[in-house]
């Protein structure tokens, strides 16, 4: 990858001061918070410095709230699991919940599982959870799901390709 | 920055993952093994691809197996249930915005539900604020206006949208398969075997895709948007506007396609025979008369009509 297919900080640096506020205010609007608005700004103008752009910005607001647009539902993801994940603690024997610094990893691994999962055929993603969280082999996935040893290992190869995708995508 | 070198080519990742899956879910045999040593060590990006896919397989197989099945069921559920809530945010203020209204006489919100139409039949409806909206045969909508907010539900069906950029409300447009956000567009939508077909022919169109990133739409794209969320530019043998000036507008469209597309404004059966489904045709032809369309295409290809009953024509080799 080329350096110039990303925007330079100096236009970014531009963007920051033409749109930043508006931005704001637009956020604002949505997520009804004003710390919340500001923390989501500055977090697109994060992901803008890291993004790759070929062509200049033709229409920068546009871009910018959709780019925000995006981060507020990532955001709304991240909760949910985060919630989902102190919900299905409370339901462990005690002893086995997994230490602080084991939850973020986890957390971390089931986001990308969690969009992986949705970018899934359903038979694919059946697959994938029978044999990666309830540790089926896969004669007896094709079993259970009715179809050929080579269809299983297709579908599997195609959900750890989606999830190699995910998880490699920021490098 | 990661330098070239340091990134496997998709080709490996793709074998790396193929000996990722025979070895962690399948019970490889000896000879399995040595082929897999055999394969990593015959190049460098083999081994870097397996290290990066290997690293992918620890993290997964690192996770609490009822933990994570609970959590990921639990996340779902919340997504399904703000989803509803959303729904129903916009039914209240659609209710809300109507009880304002009404005390105010003059503000009386149009309210037109189950606007439909039948088989061959092509609607044109004025909504309040001045938008033009048109059904095209055998769809249905919903259309309501709110003190802040245009909607218009595509049930099933074509539509197309011709909105007053003057209104400064939002015009939403929900649809089965993604939902979208304009404010001086004229789009049209039209719901396909493969998911949602999305024509913009005049300013823009906030596409929320389920399950993927919200884009915009621009000016001139038409666009095939699949239940999944992916977007592509759609394949057209026809001018996807021409019924909303009443005629049917191909060019070099199969007569498979022409036909299937034809019987949409026909009650009854209409066939194609499969050897001439792929001989091409090119013309634009009034809807109001689709039998005067099925003579036309009998007189200018090697094609003949067969009248089983009124109501079931086969087109078959002449």
């Amino acid at each position: 990858m080329q350096m110039n297919d990303m925007l330079k900080p100096a236009e970014v640096d531009l963007l920051y001061q033409a749109h930043h506020a508006w931005l704001r205010s637009w956020l604002r609007a949505r997520v009804g918070c004003r710390e919340h608005a500001a923390d989501l700004a500055q977090d697109t103008f994060v992901r803008l410095l890291r993004a790759r752009q070929v062509s200049p910005l033709k229409e920068p607001r546009a871009y910018l709230s959709s780019v925000a647009r995006g981060l507020m539902i990532d955001q709304f993801r991240r909760r949910a699991l985060e919630r989902a994940y102190q919900e299905s603690l409370a339901c462990l024997p005690e002893g086995e919940a997994p230490s602080e610094e084991h939850r973020l990893v986890i957390l971390d691994t089931l986001e990308r599982l969690d969009r992986a999962l949705q970018l899934l055929k359903p038979r694919v993603r059946q697959a994938f959870l029978l044999a990666q969280l309830d540790g089926l082999s896969i004669p007896q996935i094709a079993a259970h799901l009715e179809v050929s040893r080579a269809t299983v290992e297709r579908d599997l190869a195609r959900a750890l390709g989606t999830c190699y995708r995910l998880r490699y995508a920021d490098a | 920055m990661p330098t070239p070198e340091r990134i496997p080519a998709q080709a490996q990742v793709d074998e790396a993952i193929d000996w990722l899956v025979k070895l962690r879910f399948d019970d490889p045999s000896a000879h399995h093994q040595q082929q897999f040593q055999h394969w990593l060590h015959s190049h460098p990006h083999n081994a870097l691809a397996w290290q990066r896919v290997n690293s992918l397989g620890n993290e997964l197989a690192g996770l609490p197996p009822d933990l994570s099945r609970r959590t990921l069921e639990g996340s779902q559920r919340q997504r399904m249930s703000r989803r509803n809530n959303l729904k129903l945010l916009v039914a209240f203020a659609v209710v809300g915005g109507a009880l304002w209204t009404a005390r105010e006489p003059l503000g009386l919100p149009a309210l037109m539900a189950d606007s439909r139409t039948a088989t061959g039949e092509r609607r044109d409806l004025q909504g309040s604020d001045g938008s033009r909206i048109q059904l095209n045969t055998a769809s249905a909508i919903d259309l309501r206006y709110s003190a802040d907010q245009r909607l218009l539900t595509l049930i099933r069906g074509e539509v197309s949208l011709d909105s007053n950029a003057s209104d400064n409300r939002t015009f939403h447009i929900d649809t089965a398969i993604a939902d979208m956000d304009t404010r001086n567009g004229q789009l049209l939508l039209r719901e396909n075997d493969d998911g949602l077909l999305l024509a913009v022919r005049r300013g823009e169109v906030l596409l929320f895709p389920s399950s993927a990133r919200p884009r915009w739409v621009k000016t001139g794209e038409v666009l095939q948007v699949s239940a999944s969320g992916q977007t592509e530019v759609a394949a057209l043998h026809g001018d996807p506007w021409g019924w909303t000036d009443g005629v049917l507008s191909v060019q070099q469209m199969p007569l498979g396609e022409f036909v299937a597309e034809l019987s949409r404004y026909r009650p009854g059966l209409l066939r194609c025979a499969p050897e001439v489904a792929g001989l091409r045709v090119s013309g634009t032809y009034q809807l109001a008369d689709t039998e005067q369309i099925l003579l036309l295409i009998a007189r200018s290809l090697p094609v003949r009509l067969d009248y089983r009953t009124r109501y079931w024509v086969s087109i078959d080799a002449a």
